[in-house]
């Protein structure tokens, strides 16, 4: 099973404030053991949301609007994917992540091909397969 | 310059679990979308979430982990899935998302990827693994597959 673990931006990663050397050294270690493990998929950190931008499709055109966006308990500031056998598995190897006193993160599973059901069709299914297999190889 | 296409569906704060795409039309429309991604050479990754009543939160309050289970009553908006993809200005990311099939109740956010050139240089020296990680990371997939194999 595939879960993303989102990790949730707070003041500091929204002033692009960077993380200390501790920190980072200790993020560095804890990136290692879940690589070692074979459960880390991917991992990336993104730029605050004052560099983003939203798009809305209410009206017949879609509208562009710049951020910075102002729910920031909600937004984004990195993630990782993991290949694990369980959600407490995933738990688990978040609970000893090296985060600061009031950092918070969410972890979601990711939809597989099976979960669709039938809204998914063969043809669909095969279109998406040979998606994945010609992203994998970029 | 990598991007990630964040897709924020109105409403799936709220999703009951279990909640699967469903709509044979829409799921082949976003496929359609997905293939010209594909086509145009800059998609790398894309993932659909289940929704957060299934999902769980580590909190760290005191900087011990506290669990709590979805789903998260203060949430304003949640992921619903994301793509990523590689494109050479924020322009034509923007450009992208403009053509995806979304519907009035979602949002697409646009965020860049930091790269390790964008980080200062002591920040470089300390995660200096950590490009060689995420392409090891990468080849997992790939090699747990054969192993199953």
């Amino acid at each position: 099973m595939r879960f993303m673990v989102i990790v949730h931006a707070n003041k500091d990663s929204e002033a692009g404030v960077m993380p200390s050397t501790e920190l980072l050294t200790a993020m560095g270690k804890f990136n290692e053991e879940m690589v070692k493990a074979g459960v880390l998929q991917a991992g990336e950190g993104l730029h605050p949301t004052s560099k983003g931008v939203r798009i809305t499709f209410t009206g017949s055109e879609p509208t562009v609007k710049q951020g910075p966006f102002d729910v920031t308990r909600d937004l984004i500031a990195g993630f990782w994917v993991l290949d694990v056998a369980s959600r407490d598995e995933a738990i688990a190897w978040m609970k000893r992540a090296p985060f600061a006193a009031g950092d918070e993160i969410e972890i979601r599973q990711v939809f597989a091909a099976e979960d669709f059901g039938e809204a998914l069709t063969p043809e669909l299914r095969e279109q998406e397969e040979r998606l994945r297999a010609q992203a994998a190889q970029k | 310059m990598r991007f990630m296409m964040l897709m924020i569906p109105g409403g799936y704060e709220t999703a009951a679990p279990g909640t699967v795409p469903d709509d044979v039309e829409r799921v082949a429309a976003m496929m359609a979308y997905n293939k010209a991604l594909m086509d145009a050479g800059v998609l790398i990754t894309c993932d659909g979430l289940h929704p957060p009543s299934m999902g769980a939160r580590v909190s760290f309050p005191s900087g011990k982990p506290v669990v709590t289970d979805g789903p998260f009553a203060e949430s304003k908006e949640v992921l619903g899935g994301y793509w990523m993809i590689d494109v050479a200005s924020r322009d034509e990311a923007i450009a992208w998302a403009s053509r995806c099939p979304a519907t009035p109740n979602e949002v697409i956010e646009i965020r860049q990827v930091q790269e390790m050139a964008d980080y200062p240089e002591d920040v470089q020296a300390v995660a200096s693994g950590f490009e060689d990680m995420q392409t090891t990371a990468r080849r997992l997939p790939e090699a747990k597959s054969l192993r199953r194999a």
